[in-house]
């Protein structure tokens, strides 16, 4: 059930969460994307210390976010694209959720103002 | 792909209703007409207990075939009939998600926004839990951030 899959992914899926809500590390995602990057390049275009952007990268990769690849004496960061499939995933799980139910909502609605018309029909007549 | 904004983390779900928005409110804040929209597909029925008012809780209960579904959470904006903000918690899913429901008058119809986010950081938020108005408060105050520093990259001294 997808319910399972929702409890199991939870954690995981938290972390992603708390991982993009800061606007570096989005940043640091972003330029992943489009090519894989050791430390020291991630760090080039931010006016923060290369340590502060290592502590970044470290949340990045707690979250599945980024895989690390000893070359040499460098660590290449990869963008690990799957977790953030999963958040689509969780979005697309509430997006069902509130489409099944605004449907249900419509038609009540639509009842409940065919009632109204219906007793608004009869006051009409009655002048 | 994914874009990597707080926007991602929201969805939007927009509806044209023929009726006017204050029926289309009440259905909203009426347990009764909760309990009948709220129960579609696989879901046997809902029970829910609304106190419509700011900080006030609501209980949704939704009973499936095979297990029930408790959705709780506390109102934020109560603004009758354009607007509803509550947080909204599921049993499965105790970090706390946020709901707003805009009701725009369109002549004598409705369009319905639904906003569905979750709360960056809402785990973190969780672990040092003290109670529902810190929730809120910080909820606010994130809200004022992301206005300040929204498109701009984030610069840490």
């Amino acid at each position: 059930m997808f319910n399972h899959m929702v409890e199991y992914a939870q954690e995981q899926l938290n972390r992603v969460f708390s991982a993009v809500a800061d606007p570096t590390r989005r940043a640091i995602l972003r330029a992943l994307a489009r090519n894989p990057a050791t430390i020291t390049q991630i760090a080039k275009p931010f006016p923060v210390s290369l340590n502060a952007i290592s502590k970044h990268v470290m949340v990045l990769e707690g979250a599945g976010l980024i895989r690390r690849e000893i070359q040499g004496r460098e660590h290449l960061c990869r963008l690990e694209p799957r977790p953030l499939r999963d958040a689509t995933a969780w979005l697309d799980h509430y997006r069902q959720f509130w489409d099944v139910r605004l449907d249900a909502l419509e038609s009540y609605v639509a009842r409940k103002v065919k009632g109204a018309t219906r007793k608004g029909g009869d006051h009409d007549r009655a002048h | 792909m994914t874009e990597l904004t707080e926007n991602s983390w929201r969805l939007s779900v927009r509806r044209r209703i023929p009726a006017r928005r204050e029926v289309v409110y009440e259905a909203w804040i009426d347990p009764l007409g909760i309990r009948e929209w709220m129960c579609p597909g696989d879901t046997v029925s809902a029970e829910a207990r609304l106190d419509v008012r700011v900080g006030g809780s609501y209980r949704i209960v939704m009973k499936g075939k095979d297990r029930d579904h408790v959705h709780t959470g506390i109102y934020q904006v109560v603004d009758a009939p354009s607007k509803l903000v509550f947080t909204w918690t599921q049993e499965d899913d105790e970090v706390p998600m946020l709901v707003t429901v805009e009701f725009l008058a369109r002549g004598d119809e409705t369009e319905l926004v639904l906003t569905h986010e979750r709360l960056p950081g809402a785990d973190v938020m969780k672990r040092y839990e003290r109670g529902w108005g810190q929730i809120a408060e910080k909820f606010g105050a994130y809200l004022a951030g992301r206005i300040r520093t929204a498109g701009t990259p984030g610069f840490k001294k």
